[in-house]
Parts: C-alpha cells; sequence; structure tokens
C-alpha cells in the first residue's frame, strides 16, 4: 500500500467571488473551456505525472463535485491500490471533528488517510487553476535538493507581485522569506500554491499546528512561515508555461478566452496529444450546423446546435443558437438556448439558461465605468425582448421587456 | 431488464462496401462522425438495461476489439456478465465465413447453454437505428410469442439483400420471403428476434443437426404455421449498409433533424468509445453550414453539407463539401473536396482536386496520402 508520492487537492473552496456560477457548485466543478470543469486540470496533471493516489477534500457543495468525480475513470484514478477518493469533514469520537477551518487543518484532519499509504512527499494542488504541470518534475527537484518543502512559483511583473504570496529566493532558489502581498516587493516570484512536502516533516507541523489555538490553519498563513522560521530546506520551482488563477469572473472569462488561442505557444494547447486533459463528458451526438450558422473562432462541442452567429465564443455541449441570434466573446455552458434574435456579448451564460428572442445580454466593452462581463446563472430564464446590462449578475428570472 | 440477454451477429462484411469494409467488418464501420456501427445495437441493448451482451465475431475482427475494448464505455465491463466476444471455437475444420446466424449460433453453443436469462435478443451490429428494446421485449412476453420480429415499414435495404415479410390484423407474420426478385411486401424485416433461450438452444441443435445455417429461410419460413411468429414494427429511421453510396446517402440523411432527433434520442442515447477529445475549435476564417460535426477536430477552412468525424483537420483556404470525412482525416489548405469519402487517417494534401458524384461518391481507403 505504501505509496511515494499521494497528491491532495484542495476542493473545498467556496468560490464565492464566482457569485452565481458557484450558488450551486463547488468552483473546482464549474465547467471551463467547452469540455472541462477546472478540477480536470489539476487531476489531468496528476495522471499525466504518473501519481495514482489522490485524494479530494470537499466541504462546499460536494454533490456535483462527488458525482463528476466518481470513480476517476476519466482519469485513469480508477486504481484497486490508490485511485481518487473524497475526502469530506467525518465526525469522530464524541463530538469531536468539525468542518475544514483551513487548508492546513484540511490536511490534518485527513493525516490517517496519509498515514494510509505512508508516503514520502506529499503534493498539495488547489482545485482553481487552469495549467499544466509535470508534478513528478518538481518532485525530482524537492528530492535532489533534499528539501522538507517545494513551492512552484511563477515569475510576474513586479507590479503583479504586490497581488501575490511572493517568495524571496536566494542564488540557489532557496527560500528564505515568504511575504504575502508585499508593498515593495523584493521578488517577482509568486506562490502558484502547489507544494511538494516531505510527509514526515509536514506531518509534524500539521500536529504543532493544530495544538496553536492562534493559528488559522493555513500553509500560506500558518505552516510556509513555521517551517521558514525552523530554517528548514524550502525550495522554489520555477514553472514555465501557462498558468491562471480562475477565482473571478474576469479571469474566469480570460481564461476560457485563452483556450481559443490554440495556436499561441504561451497559452494552454488542449489538442496536445502528450499532455492531455481528461474529463468526464456526458453522452452527446456531435454538433449541426445550419444554413445560417456563421461561426469563427470559437470552441464548439458535441450535442450543440448552431444556426446563428458564434464568434469568439466557448459553447458547452447541448448549446442551441437560433437562427438570427448573435453571440460574441460569451462563454455559454451546456444547455444554454439563446433564441431568434437574441443578442449575448460579453457575457457567462451558466447551465441550461434561456436568453428569450430579441433579448439583449451584456455589450461590448465601453467607457462606461461599471462596465463588465454580464452573468446570467444557470436555469434562469431571459424573458423576449429583455435586456441584460452589461456587468449584471443575473440570479432569478427576468420577464420578456424587462430591464436587470 | 434481468430476464433479457444480448446477442450481436458481427461476423459479416460486405464486398459491396469495396474501400470501407476492406480493413474491418462491417460493424465497425464509421458512421455519423464518432460512431462505429455496432454502437447502435450495442446501445439499444445497454440501454433497455440489459447487462449481459455476446458478440459473435468471426475475422478481421481487430478493429471491433479496439474499439468495444471490455465494453466500460457502454457500461459493460462488470464482476458479473457484461460483455463478451465470441470467436468461433471448434469451427476450424469446417473453415470459411459462418453461412448464416444459425450457423453462428452453432459456432459459440456452448457460450449459449450458460446465458442466464430466460431471454434472448438477437441482431446484426451493422445497421444504425435506435429501438426501444424495452418494449419490443414487453410485446413479446403480453403476445405470448414464439419468435418475435422486428420490422419496418420503410423499406431501407435494397431487395435483393432483404426479407419482407406480411402480417395478419393481430401482427402475426403470415408470409416471408427472403432476398424476393422484388419487394411487394409492405414490411421489411430487421433480422432482429426475440425468442426463449429454450426455444432458441432447441433450434440451434436442430439446425446443427440438419445442416440449417439460416434461422429466416432455414427455421422461420417453414414453420410459420407452427411457431407463434410476431412482428414488431418499428416506425423511427432505420439505416442499412449495402453499398458505398447506400453508405453516402444514410450519412447526409443525419443532416435532417428528424433523422437526426431519432438516431440520436437522448432518453436512449448512443454511447460509443470515449476518446476524451477536446471541442472543435473554428478558426478566424473557418464557415460551416448545414454538416455535422464531432469533437476534437480544427476546422480552419470551409465546410459545407458534410459529415466530419473526431479529430479532422481542414486548413484554411481548404473546402469540402458534401463529404463525409472519417476520424482524423487532414485536409490541408487549398485543397477541395466534393462528393468524397475519406477513411480514417486519410491526408489530402496541399491543393489537391477531389470530386465525386452524389450517386457515385470517391471513397478514398485508410490511412490513404493524396
Amino acid at each position: 500500500m505504501k505509496k511515494e508520492v499521494v497528491a491532495m487537492l484542495l476542493a473545498g473552496g467556496q468560490g464565492s467571488r464566482l457569485y452565481a456560477l458557484t450558488s450551486h457548485v463547488a468552483k473546482p466543478a464549474v465547467p471551463f473551456g467547452g469540455k472541462y470543469r477546472i478540477i480536470d486540470f489539476p487531476l489531468s496533471n496528476c495522471a499525466n505525472s504518473g501519481i495514482d493516489t489522490v485524494g479530494v477534500l470537499t466541504q462546499y457543495r460536494p454533490l456535483e463535485l462527488n458525482s463528476y468525480i466518481g470513480s476517476g475513470q476519466p482519469w485513469d484514478l480508477d486504481r484497486s491500490d490508490g485511485g481518487v477518493h473524497i475526502l469530506p469533514p467525518y465526525m469522530r469520537e464524541g463530538d469531536q471533528g468539525t468542518w475544514y477551518k483551513g487548508t492546513a487543518n484540511a490536511i490534518y484532519q485527513n493525516i490517517g488517510f496519509l498515514d494510509l499509504y505512508d508516503p514520502e512527499y506529499v503534493v498539495i494542488l488547489s482545485g482553481d487553476h487552469i495549467y499544466k504541470m509535470d508534478y513528478a518534475d518538481m518532485v525530482d527537484l524537492h528530492k535532489k535538493t533534499g528539501a522538507a518543502c517545494t513551492i512552484s512559483v511563477l515569475e510576474v511583473t513586479m507590479e503583479e507581485a504586490t497581488r501575490f504570496g511572493i517568495m524571496n529566493v536566494d542564488e540557489t532558489d532557496r527560500v528564505y522569506e515568504f511575504e504575502e502581498k508585499p508593498k515593495q516587493p523584493k521578488s517577482n516570484l509568486a506562490s502558484m500554491g502547489i507544494y511538494v512536502f516531505t510527509w514526515s516533516k509536514l506531518r509534524q507541523y500539521l500536529i504543532d499546528d493544530e495544538a496553536d489555538p492562534t493559528s488559522s490553519n493555513d500553509f500560506g498563513k500558518n505552516i510556509i512561515p513555521r517551517m521558514l522560521d525552523a530554517n528548514e530546506i524550502m525550495m522554489a520551482y520555477r514553472f514555465q508555461g501557462y498558468w491562471k488563477d480562475v477565482g473571478t469572473i474576469d479571469s474566469l472569462w480570460d481564461a476560457n478566452m485563452d483556450m481559443l488561442a490554440i495556436k499561441n505557444e504561451k497559452g494552454i494547447n488542449p489538442y496536445d496529444p502528450s499532455w492531455p486533459i481528461y474529463s468526464r463528458t456526458p453522452i452527446r451526438p456531435p454538433h449541426v450546423t445550419g444554413e445560417h450558422a456563421k461561426l469563427s473562432h470559437s470552441l464548439v462541442t458535441g450535442g450543440c446546435k448552431i444556426d446563428g452567429v458564434v464568434e469568439n465564443s466557448v459553447l458547452f455541449h447541448s448549446v442551441v443558437v437560433e437562427e438570427g441570434a448573435d453571440v460574441q466573446y460569451s462563454i455559454l455552458m451546456p444547455g444554454t438556448v439563446v433564441k431568434k434574435g437574441a443578442k449575448v456579448a460579453y457575457s457567462i451564460v451558466a447551465e441550461g439558461a434561456v436568453i428569450g428572442e430579441d433579448a439583449v445580454v451584456g455589450a461590448p466593452p465601453s467607457d462606461e465605468p461599471d462596465w463588465g462581463i454580464a452573468v446570467v446563472a444557470g436555469g434562469v430564464k431571459i424573458g423576449d425582448k429583455a435586456v441584460v446590462k452589461p456587468h449584471a449578475m443575473i440570479r432569478e428570472d427576468v420577464k420578456g421587456g424587462e430591464q436587470a | 431488464m434481468k430476464n433479457l440477454h444480448g446477442i450481436i451477429f458481427a461476423c459479416r462484411s460486405d464486398a459491396n462496401l469495396g474501400e470501407l469494409t476492406r480493413p474491418r467488418n462491417t460493424c465497425s464501420l464509421p458512421y455519423g462522425g464518432r460512431y462505429r456501427l455496432i454502437d447502435f445495437m450495442l446501445s439499444n441493448y445497454v440501454n433497455a438495461g440489459i447487462t449481459d451482451v455476446g458478440i459473435i465475431v468471426h475475422e478481421s475482427y481487430q478493429s471491433l476489439l479496439d474499439h468495444v475494448g471490455s465494453g466500460k464505455d457502454w457500461e459493460l465491463s462488470r464482476t458479473h456478465g457484461g460483455l463478451r466476444i465470441l470467436p468461433p471455437f471448434g469451427y476450424a475444420e469446417r473453415g470459411g465465413e459462418y453461412r448464416g446466424d444459425m450457423d453462428a449460433l452453432e459456432g459459440v453453443a456452448d457460450y449459449l447453454e450458460n446465458i442466464r436469462q430466460e431471454h434472448v435478443i438477437l441482431a446484426w451490429g451493422d445497421m444504425a437505428v435506435n429501438l426501444p428494446v424495452a418494449d419490443i421485449y414487453r410485446r413479446h412476453i403480453e403476445t405470448g410469442a414464439d419468435v418475435t420480429m422486428v420490422c419496418t415499414p420503410t423499406l431501407k435495404g435494397a431487395p435483393r439483400f432483404s426479407e419482407y415479410v406480411k402480417v395478419n390484423e393481430e401482427g402475426r407474420v403470415t408470409e416471408l420471403s427472403v432476398h424476393p426478385v422484388a419487394a411487394d411486401q409492405a414490411l421489411e424485416s430487421l433480422e432482429i428476434y426475440v425468442i426463449s433461450k429454450k426455444l432458441l438452444l432447441d433450434l440451434v441443435n436442430y439446425c446443427s443437426a440438419h445442416d440449417i445455417y439460416q434461422f429466416s429461410r432455414g427455421v422461420l419460413q417453414p414453420r410459420l404455421k407452427e411457431l407463434k411468429l410476431m412482428s414488431y414494427i418499428h416506425e423511427g429511421y432505420v439505416a442499412r449498409f449495402q453499398s458505398v453510396a447506400g453508405y453516402y446517402d444514410h450519412s447526409m440523411e443525419l443532416l435532417e433533424p428528424q433523422v437526426y432527433g431519432e438516431l440520436f434520442n437522448l432518453d436512449r442515447p448512443v454511447r460509443t468509445k470515449d476518446r476524451s477529445s477536446c471541442p472543435t475549435y473554428y478558426g478566424p476564417d473557418a464557415k460551416s453550414n448545414h454538416s455535422l460535426v464531432a469533437d476534437g477536430c480544427i476546422i480552419e477552412g470551409e465546410v459545407e453539407n458534410s459529415i466530419i468525424s473526431r479529430g479532422v483537420v481542414i486548413e484554411k483556404g481548404a473546402k469540402v463539401t458534401n463529404s463525409v470525412l472519417m476520424q482524423n482525416t487532414v485536409v490541408k489548405s487549398g485543397a477541395s473536396l466534393a462528393y468524397v469519402i475519406t477513411d480514417k487517417d486519410v491526408l489530402v494534401n496541399e491543393d489537391r482536386m477531389l470530386m465525386g458524384h452524389a450517386t457515385y461518391p470517391l471513397a478514398i481507403a485508410k490511412g490513404s496520402v493524396v
């Protein structure tokens, strides 16, 4: 049962900055890129990196995520030894047991799970980033340097550095200091929230951290600083390639648009057969295009029926765009219907929403101070000729002809 | 559907399909952008809740094995029952293809003995149809038929390949003609039967002893009075594949919304091997009209009136009209295709012009470079 490497994927976050998109699902289960969910990226990375044992820590609205992961078969993680395990918080003897109080506490509560596999190394991942990464390469660096902890970092600009947790390193890339959102950054190496720990070390730090009532039980806030204070070997692993946090409406929209840049080497190419992104997809026939369809620079998925104009957009399965409808720079999640004459621009429309005839949702960027991406929540009906303003967050039906 | 067992015959390849069936058995002929023909019958069975399916194969079944694998994409990878591939056993001394369905059943007689269900449905795996198998089975039980035969009122085959029946007002078959010169009957048999395991075994033994190798001609025709042979009429779309032009026509029929809706009925979804494809990407100058396009394609050129399978690449400046492109076909820029069927992995280089005709589509063999 012993495994060299076990990955723990923190998927309990509510994703409150995605507002209506996470009112029914946890952030990692939010649909992404036409065919995927956010969690497909770290799970596929695990599979492609040869990690066959993954714990997925869930807490907020776990039902859809649980059924999505299922046996782990799409990611080849349905194993008799190891495989993917959903790890919700649970009660212990007496009235012990709590919700996961923080990222470190989530792992602490699952020490028992990790002990089953008695790994040498634990990879800590989060379920809200879009990237392709070979974790095995990071583990190699960790082993070679004899580190207690290796932190994956991305080079950002100095301006951006003020928004990230920044690792200050010496000439060997050993971390000597960690600063959360520094006003005057000393380095441009931003933590990506991906860690490799030597399990025996981390295990003890988690136990000590739990014993400290003042701790907020968080990796970034507590565990990493504590390990630095104790002069543990902490290494920065420089990641190169596409990486995007999709924790906000804007960044989620951006990252979806990036999926269209399949020829851009800096983008994330889902067509690359050497690093496939796996997903669990419902059974749908090929999509059909009608006489009036006009499709350009867009992703389209099975079961769609397109007879209108679709440009610069990402369409998930079973989307219907009727004749005379016009969809620009938008993300239409599974089963969205855009009826005749409707216009959808710079919007994210969630699963099963219906945009009525001649309705207008969102608008191209303008000088208006509150311009932004419009969001229509799942299952919402926008009536005929209704108008949804840019930057609106629509959670309830909008009646025909009304403005929201 | 605990009491119904599924058998699929996947042991004929039709010479009339030319290039399309040279590398494969007709059951593994690609169709509809992402399917192999066998997907339809397998899905019909699975959607009715059938858990045990035997597929009878004879030769050139490698591509079929690749496709169905363990049966997991049809939920048939099971601890008890599930999918079984049945190659010939103890048939070597006779050699050659199975001469008919009874011959094939005799070849797997041991398997039939061990079927744990009381009833069996038998069908060929080389047609595209979305059948309500649960309903067919229910009717079989209700009518107390010895054999229920699925028929279609819309003639789909050529008379010389097909079987036709006449039925009385109760739906009992009164006349059966096999491969007539002309079809004057209103119903075509789809050669799909529901029968009890016990009767099937008796008939297989009888046929074996008397060297009868065809169920319709050898068993049903002479016993029409003795056996209660009931018809089940399926009104929906059926495609049978008996020539390259027919394959082309049936492919184009998928562009009719009614056919698409019937065949890809979401209540009875057609399952196929999951390739974990990406979405299809349309480039800035792409055009796609009146076409069926599977996932995983990169389309930067123009597509019209065509069927585009998974993983196809159509470069900028290329033009594809009235064509069927199978998996991973690549059409380079400036190339132009009309009335063409390309098999898997065909590469059409820059500025090539290929043109067939609606009545004589040009079929390009698997892996060809043009």
